[in-house]
């Protein structure tokens, strides 16, 4: 089934005029690298702030909202891109196993970074009022540094496996 | 001729030597290059979006810097040994890449780029520390903004091209 779907795409007029420039596949990795480089910056400076690592001077929760856009937007840039890879070369992605635990954990992340950000929308104080929520906090921090670095790994095992 | 000597040396090294035999140790050592360097690239640009005066306006740029210049360099730290185990690898082939010689290029003229605007750029700081850069600081920025665009592609050039 996804390999005749990935046999049809492949053979699509978009699918193969993409292939056929052998500068696309560069071009648009090199966007999608940049954007992973704002993504995972904004992300490790908002996750190390969760867990105690750094201290800024700004709130948390003012961190965090003027993140928000650009985590959202390089990740809708990383979306594109990456459709794009997917369809010049669709069994590369689609038929590899890392691909997939790849998709699974930038959906993880995405959940993670939603749930962070609107609950300090409602209240600013939100992770740090208790030691519960200051663990919470802690344990999220960590999960989204785990799975970023996971994802980014993930991403450039595609290629090996 | 000694360049050449000097990379066969090197790739010839019992390190060397097994992360071009091994199956898994260079994909390995790819992986931390390109984690840390997104993290090198995302740091610097986010300062470099603030010396063009396009994001963080309302933040001393003291502030941003101090608080993402570790970031940088800690990375850059991680990428640059990353990057010499890989090189190291195939010393003579990365050597005669054109794309990894635009690649080190860049580098050098990024790094020559901070180090003017450290020495110049910055001489009047407290003038335009809570304020939108002036003309040299925002030159400094647009062109380190560039210059990194231009290391990651002409670093994914070198990975078709090897």
């Amino acid at each position: 089934m996804i390999e005749q779907f990935c046999d049809w795409l492949s053979r699509t007029g978009v699918s193969v005029a993409f292939q056929s420039a052998n500068w696309f596949v560069p071009l648009v990795q090199t966007v999608h690298i940049i954007a992973i480089a704002i993504l995972l910056t904004t992300v490790y400076v908002v996750s190390f702030r969760l867990v105690g690592i750094t201290r800024g001077a700004q709130p948390l929760a003012t961190l965090s909202a003027r993140s928000a856009p650009w985590i959202w937007t390089a990740l809708c840039v990383l979306l594109a891109s990456g459709i794009l890879l997917t369809i010049t070369e669709p069994a590369r992605e689609l038929l590899n196993w890392v691909f997939r635990v790849k998709m699974l954990m930038v959906s993880a992340l995405a959940a993670i970074l939603w749930m962070v950000q609107s609950r300090m929308r409602r209240n600013p104080q939100y992770w740090t009022e208790s030691p519960v929520r200051r663990r919470a906090a802690r344990a999220i921090g960590i999960a989204a540094i785990v799975v970023g670095a996971g994802i980014v790994t993930a991403g450039r095992w595609i290629a090996y496996v | 001729m000694a360049v050449e000597q000097a990379l066969t040396w090197l790739q010839n090294l019992n390190f060397p030597t097994q992360i071009r035999e091994s199956d898994w140790l260079f994909p390995t050592i790819e992986t931390v290059h390109v984690f840390a360097l997104v993290l090198v690239v995302g740091s610097i640009m986010t300062v470099d979006l603030r010396l063009l005066g396009l994001t963080n306006r309302d933040r001393p740029f003291s502030q941003l810097a101090a608080e993402m210049l570790p970031w940088t360099w800690v990375a850059f730290a991680v990428a640059a040994s990353a990057g010499l185990l890989m090189f190291s690898s195939k010393a003579l082939i990365y050597y005669g890449n054109i794309p990894f010689r635009l690649k080190m290029c860049c580098l050098l003229l990024a790094g020559i780029n901070m180090a003017l605007f450290h020495w110049i750029g910055m001489r009047d700081l407290e003038t335009w520390d809570r304020k939108q850069p002036p003309r040299l600081a925002r030159f400094a920025g647009g062109t380190s903004l560039l210059l990194w665009t231009a290391i990651v592609a002409a670093g994914r050039w070198v990975g078709f091209t090897t």
